[in-house]
């Protein structure tokens, strides 16, 4: 008898409409409630829950729309009680606001166990991410060592690729997730590139035009040890970006550490006792015996 | 449990921004195996970016011999001469068991809803088939009109994204013949959303390969919330009732 590993027994999960079991994922890249750009159903706390618990995704890292649009500090409180209302299957991504005084937001938060690192949207917030006032966030996210997850787009004035660059070798002790990757897939290749000169970078991969094969030229140029899985749930279903991570054809402990143990090991570094990531973080150990 | 899947939106054939793709119908075989699709409609990207009669053609050779394959071709005005009148092109699709058209009015340069399309898809209306249109070919006012004119033409939204439920739920509501496929329904929670407003009659099962990568649409369908029987209307009973002429829903 043949018994499949973790990762073909995951997609014989999906194939079976059962929750997978027995490969821990982390969803890197997640929102939460209403949103006025578009209608999304089901925003809240218990709609993302439905699609975590429907899946099998054990944890996401949430920032609230409120938060990243009008009102950054009720928008940290709203995504703290999403924490709360979640029963542990979330943590929070404290928005920082470079217009809205940020150092008064990390002063606030930071020490608060529901967030486990810090959300940056430069292109909303119309603010280069190489500006001065991000200067906090990088000093902070060197000094204690969370991550910091910052939305990118190839070609943006704001949140452009080679941007991340300068960001990276400024604060080699800051690590950063690099949002959708820049998204766009001809620059891909050039945000390999990038990642590859500075391990502070890691590449967190949802997003439209986010495919299997990228998902895996990633992992074969960087490693796996730089890649997260992320979806943009509630913006985008999470099921999409699932579906292309487990057909990548990568390598069982690849894919335990691009579904969870990459983004278990750098949350560890800041929240070292947080249960939800303990069994997350060991790499090609945390699949599930 | 295997849940049929017949995939009513693929092309197969080279696409000058990606190496991505599936070459030719070996290569797309190999896929729909992987993801456990049983059927596909193909266009080949020939008929997108290339020469729309040749590309037609060449749908037809590269399914032939394939149970699992049906030709899809692409429609254009005949004002040039490029394509038979709409009659005689019709009658060609009949005689090479096309199973849906596509419309690429941006990328081809005419408007859908002008006089010179007229012909042509009263024709795909009486033929009975589906009529594909990428949401970026066709904004959602122009598929509301469209649906109106041809209320037996089942008008397919491919690629619909995430932020266009708004238009998208006014269209279904005003048009039982529009549908939308799962190529990129992106939108959280929006399958189920729109099954329990409009029934599970009114979404396809599409991958959008090579654009998208085809196991978005498999995990997002198996995974949902739905029952089994309303997965397996949308991943392929709908598309099976259209195919063979059945009325819109």
């Amino acid at each position: 008898m043949t018994v499949e590993g973790p990762g073909a027994a995951a997609r014989t999960a999906m194939f079976e409409r059962r929750p997978l079991d027995g490969i821990p994922v982390v969803d890197a890249h997640a929102h939460g409630g209403p949103y006025s750009r578009f209608f999304i159903p089901d925003n809240g706390t218990a709609g993302m829950m439905r699609v975590m618990e429907r899946v099998g995704v054990d944890v996401a890292l949430v920032s609230s729309h409120l938060a990243l649009e009008l009102d950054v500090e009720g928008g940290n409180a709203e995504t703290a009680a999403m924490v709360e209302e979640s029963g542990g299957r979330l943590r929070g991504l404290i928005v920082a606001n470079p217009h809205i005084d940020p150092e008064r937001t990390l002063a606030t938060w930071l020490d608060d166990e529901r967030f486990v690192g810090v959300k940056l949207h430069p292109e909303l917030h119309e603010y280069p991410v190489t500006g001065s006032r991000y200067e906090p966030v990088w000093a902070a996210a060197a000094a204690r060592g969370f991550p910091v997850l910052v939305h990118s787009w190839a070609g943006s004035e704001y949140n452009d690729i080679p941007m991340f660059g300068t960001v990276a070798e400024r604060h080699p002790d800051a690590t950063i997730l690099l949002g959708h990757s820049g998204a766009r897939r001809s620059f891909l290749p050039d945000v390999a590139g990038l990642a590859c000169r500075h391990p502070n970078l890691i590449l967190e991969t949802c997003g439209s035009y986010m495919t299997g094969s990228w998902l895996r030229y990633f992992v074969e140029q960087v490693g796996a040890e730089q890649v997260v899985f992320g979806s943009d749930f509630p913006f985008i279903d999470l099921r999409y970006a699932i579906g292309r991570a487990l057909f990548a054809e990568l390598p069982d402990d690849d894919l335990a550490l691009v579904l969870g143990g990459t983004i278990s090991r750098l949350v560890r570094r800041v929240r070292p006792d947080d249960p939800a990531f303990a069994e997350l973080a060991t790499g090609s150990a945390a699949i599930r015996s | 449990m295997t849940v049929d899947l017949f995939d009513v939106d693929a092309m197969v054939g080279p696409v000058a921004t990606t190496a991505d793709v599936a070459e030719d119908v070996s290569a797309l075989l190999t896929r729909m195996d992987r993801l456990r699709i049983a059927e596909t409609i193909v266009v080949h990207t020939h008929a997108w970016r290339h020469d729309v009669a040749a590309g037609n053609r060449l749908a037809v050779e590269q399914v032939d011999g394939h149970e699992r394959l049906h030709p899809g071709w692409v429609v254009l005005p005949d004002t040039c001469g490029e394509v038979p009148p709409p009659a005689e092109f019709v009658g060609a699709a009949v005689r090479h068991g096309v199973a849906a058209f596509r419309a690429c009015p941006v990328d081809h340069g005419y408007d859908l809803l002008g006089p010179d399309m007229a012909g042509a898809l009263t024709e795909l209306e009486a033929y009975g088939r589906p009529l594909l249109l990428d949401s970026d070919q066709v904004p959602w006012p122009q598929v509301d009109v469209l649906a109106g004119r041809h209320p037996r033409l089942a008008v397919v939204v491919t690629h619909t994204g995430y932020r266009t439920v708004r238009p998208m739920a006014g269209v279904l509501a005003r048009h039982d013949n529009v549908y939308v496929d799962l190529s990129y329904l992106g939108t959280h929670q929006v399958l189920e959303w729109l099954v329990e407003r409009f029934g599970p009659g009114r979404v396809l099962f599409g991958t959008g390969q090579p654009h998208r990568d085809p196991a978005d649409a498999v995990a997002r369908l198996l995974w949902s919330d739905l029952d089994d029987d309303a997965v397996a209307a949308i991943g392929a009973g709908n598309l099976r009732r259209l195919v063979t002429g059945g009325v819109p829903a």
